[in-house]
């Protein structure tokens, strides 16, 4: 039997918001933001995320290293040395309901909204994908950029495999 | 005094933003990681908080694991 397409979308927003937060605690940050969304949406069964990345010859396996090395490059401008091995902080605890940074909202929001302007309008992957091409500074931006990724080239890529049925 | 010298130039804004991003992230890591090591060695929260410059309640809001609020 084939679900509701509202229920569908509450399946895939629960899916993306929890792959989000065990994205963040995996990583050792507070709360989830747009690079966690993102790294959530590589998982979505539509597999729009992914083949936005694949259709510029990007392994999406690549963004989770580019985050860190985004990071330690930013310390590394203040002086600030950590080893690659450095993972041995306790993670955070997770929230009782979903909570995100305020860009991570942003970015959310704006793929819903992305997703309602689509046919079928339900929310999948690649929205999330062209949603943080959207944002023009911060972590996301920079590990694209590091991967030489353009985001507006990505955004356009995102709207094929959305495309693609 | 304080040394500035060794300071950054924030006339970087791009780098400068994403320093501080970074430096906060490390900063919530390295105090979870202290506080977990505080804990087992017997520190108290009114201690840690102290340490910490905040009251025992709000160390203990921020940082107790879900197992510790129970």
């Amino acid at each position: 039997m084939k679900l509701p397409r509202a229920l569908q979308d509450v399946r895939t927003i629960e899916a993306l918001l929890t792959g989000a937060e065990a994205e963040a605690q995996r990583a050792g940050d507070d709360l989830p933001g747009p690079e966690h969304l993102l790294l959530s949406a590589f998982g979505l069964p539509d597999g729009t995320a992914r083949r936005a990345f694949e259709r510029l010859g990007a392994d999406p396996a690549d963004f989770r290293a580019a985050v860190e090395t985004a990071h330690r490059q930013a310390l590394q401008y203040v002086g600030v040395t950590v080893p690659d091995n450095a993972g041995e902080f306790p993670p955070p605890p997770l929230g009782g309901v979903h909570r995100m940074t305020a860009p991570g909202q942003e970015v959310f929001q704006a793929a819903v909204k992305l997703s309602k302007a689509t046919k079928p309008s339900l929310l999948r992957g690649g929205h999330v994908v062209a949603a943080v091409c959207g944002q023009e500074h911060g972590t996301v931006a920079r590990a694209l950029t590091a991967l030489g990724i353009e985001r507006s080239v990505l955004a356009a890529a995102a709207r094929e495999a959305l495309a693609d049925r | 005094m304080v040394e500035h010298a060794e300071l950054p130039s924030p006339d970087d804004p791009q780098a400068a933003l994403a320093a501080v991003v970074a430096l906060r992230r490390l900063a919530n890591q390295l105090e979870r990681a202290a506080v977990d090591h505080a804990l087992r060695d017997g520190w108290t929260w009114a201690q840690i908080g102290q340490a910490l410059g905040v009251s025992a309640q709000a160390a203990h809001k921020k940082l107790a694991h879900k197992k510790d609020l129970s």
